[in-house]
């Protein structure tokens, strides 16, 4: 969703945990001024009423302030045991049930390309019914001002969801998750990789709720900070009465370029049960010593190392965008963080530029 | 001798509180085999890794020169893009950067090997065929989460790879079982022949040497190089261990 504003509505401490912690250090919330468009008279499509019990990572707030902007809602329905070859594209306003026994990939691709754009947003809320299999890719790879991106869960018995987001761009990214393992052995894998430079703002809240008995969640965010970015990550493993049986990690490795970065991590485990195990375990810092002088005994100088793990980002998104108009995001963000040259030979070594459609023209 | 591919003259060096090397003296021509021997804690690995130019080791004295120039003050980056290559006893776990792109930015970064993508990943692939390696290395981070013998395969791959002038292998038969061995023993002679690289081979272990011809073999104890003679050194050194050079270095130092 990207609209010009007639209004502005200001989205106060929004992409909250569950549990939160003293405000004085300001890492609970982020507030958010957001444009807003008079939809009266419109026709809207809205989706079906189960949707709306879907707890998403940004909140309440967010979820009505898209409801509200969307010029439509879109319902994608995956029948029972039907494994759903052509990914799902997920707009500004989705729902999406994957019926049991189901296979489907998501796409959620912010608007990118041309002038930059002011605000842009995404609201997916998903249902794996019982032994579902999801996988969900999200990629944040634009020049727009501000994207919010609020995406809801929620997992069956058996169910199986992996997300993989990426969050390369430039401006304000907020981005909330929120999983319910609400089945039995219900599993979520979670891998986050970002990246914040310049002046960029990064805001992530992950919210998983484990529910179901032996249900797992193993959950891992990392990332490349840089200039005068800031970054905040809220992750809450839930683990909720009756949840038996269940295990939950999450990890985080930050790796902080410049002086002038800004990290705050609030790593959260809340438990409700006594048979459960709940991990959680961060590294900040810059590139160890050790692995600096082992890079530049290959030749590379301190700044040619640093810039390695940024290519490796792009690499592992170029590498897991399963679409023309995701690679075509991913590559225009890689040049211009990396240089023509470099996307170039991205793009070359994955053979993307062998495979048909727009991509295969792609100037770089 | 052939031509003087490495040439190390009187050097002391150690770390900031800590003599560990002492006027060490040595020439490993081009295409020759050298091997440094001596039990543990002699500083052999320190000589390896002031060759390459570790900035936590000083060099106090003495000079490094390298295809006929100086570069006791080159950074390590420099030594490397010069053709020296150090492989680690224990090659460090770099989390967050998949092999593959590890792989592709140290190779595009020697222009006598640039070549496109495609070429790269044809040239790779061979390579691991050679060590018996599998592809899905390429997608996974670098060093993370590999036993000790891939470990070393890997750094293998990056020898065949990078075909550097000189090749200093420290201890890279350490913790290896037969299998990977021979393996990393394949390596090595791939090297020789494809590249014909000069070797200085840092063991305290004969077993990596039986597949090598081997030009010269050097003892270091306490910081020194007390002996150096042909490859039969090593035949004496597996049968009468280091303890002659020991005694013989400290009655050295008594006189001293």
């Amino acid at each position: 969703m990207a609209e010009s504003a007639s209004g502005t509505l200001v989205l106060e401490r929004v992409n909250t945990p569950p549990a939160q912690t003293w405000n004085h250090l300001r890492a609970n919330d982020i507030t958010l001024t957001v444009p807003v468009v008079s939809r009266k008279g419109d026709v809207y499509f809205a989706l079906p009423r189960l949707f709306e019990s879907i707890e998403c990572g940004m909140g309440g707030a967010v979820t009505d302030w898209i409801e509200s902007q969307a010029s439509d809602a879109r319902y994608v329905e995956v029948r029972a045991g039907e494994k759903r070859e052509e990914p799902i594209i997920a707009e500004s306003d989705t729902g999406i049930m994957v019926r049991a026994g189901a296979e489907a990939t998501i796409v959620v691709c912010a608007p990118t390309g041309g002038p930059a754009q002011g605000t842009t947003a995404a609201l997916v809320r998903i249902i794996a019914e019982r032994g579902a299999q999801v996988h969900v890719l999200e990629f944040v790879c634009g020049d727009t001002e501000q994207h919010l991106e609020s995406v809801g869960i929620v997992a069956g018995e058996d169910a199986r969801v992996d997300v993989r987001q990426f969050f390369l761009g430039a401006g304000t990214t907020a981005a909330g998750l929120a999983v319910a393992l609400d089945g039995n052995r219900a599993r979520l894998d979670l891998s986050c990789r970002y990246l914040a430079r310049d002046n960029d703002v990064l805001d992530i809240n992950h919210v998983i709720r484990q529910r179901g008995r032996n249900t797992r969640c193993d959950v891992h965010e990392s990332g490349v900070l840089d200039g005068h970015a800031r970054k905040a990550l809220r992750a809450t493993i839930d683990l909720v009465h009756g949840s038996s049986g269940s295990e939950g990690a999450e990890l985080e490795n930050v790796l902080v370029l410049s002086d002038d970065v800004t990290n705050k991590t609030m790593p959260v485990i809340l438990c409700d049960e006594d048979d459960v195990a709940g991990n959680h375990g961060a590294s900040i810092g810059s590139v160890a010593p050790e692995q600096i002088q082992y890079l530049q005994d290959r030749g590379l100088t301190l700044e040619e190392a640093e810039q390695l793990y940024v290519r490796a980002l792009f690499d592992e998104a170029l590498i897991c965008a399963p679409t023309s108009e995701t690679r075509k995001a991913v590559l225009a963000r890689a040049t211009e963080i990396l240089g023509s040259e470099t996307a170039s030979d991205l793009v070359e070594g994955l053979d993307l530029a062998e495979k048909s459609g727009p991509f295969a023209t792609t100037e770089v | 001798m052939h031509d003087t591919l490495l040439r190390v003259s009187g050097i002391n060096a150690g770390t900031e509180d800590k003599p560990i090397l002492h006027d060490i003296d040595l020439a490993v021509g081009a295409g020759e085999t050298h091997v440094l021997m001596g039990p543990n804690g002699a500083g052999k690995s320190t000589l390896g890794r002031v060759i390459m130019g570790d900035p936590a080791y000083q060099v106090n004295s003495g000079t490094i020169e390298f295809g006929g120039e100086d570069i006791t003050d080159e950074a390590a980056d420099k030594r490397s893009l010069a053709g020296i290559f150090l492989s680690y006893q224990a090659p460090v776990e770099v989390p967050g950067v998949p092999l593959y792109s590890y792989l592709r930015t140290i190779t595009q970064k020697r222009p006598e090997l640039k070549m496109t993508a495609r070429k790269f990943r044809a040239r790779v692939g061979e390579i691991a065929d050679q060590l018996d390696m599998s592809g899905s290395f390429l997608t996974r981070e670098l060093n993370v989460g590999f036993s000790g013998g891939e470990k070393k395969k890997i750094e293998m791959l990056q020898l065949l790879l990078l075909r550097p002038k000189l090749a200093i292998l420290d201890e890279t038969d350490s913790g290896l079982d037969v299998d990977a061995l021979s393996v990393v023993s394949r390596g090595i002679e791939a090297y020789r022949a494809d590249c014909g690289g000069a070797l200085l081979v840092i063991t305290h272990n004969t077993r990596i040497l039986e597949r090598l011809s081997v030009d010269r073999t050097h003892v270091m104890v306490q910081g020194r190089l007390v002996a150096e003679g042909p490859a039969s050194l090593i035949d004496d050194i597996d049968a009468h261990g280091f303890e002659q050079f020991e005694r013989a270095n400290a009655s050295g130092g008594d006189r001293a």
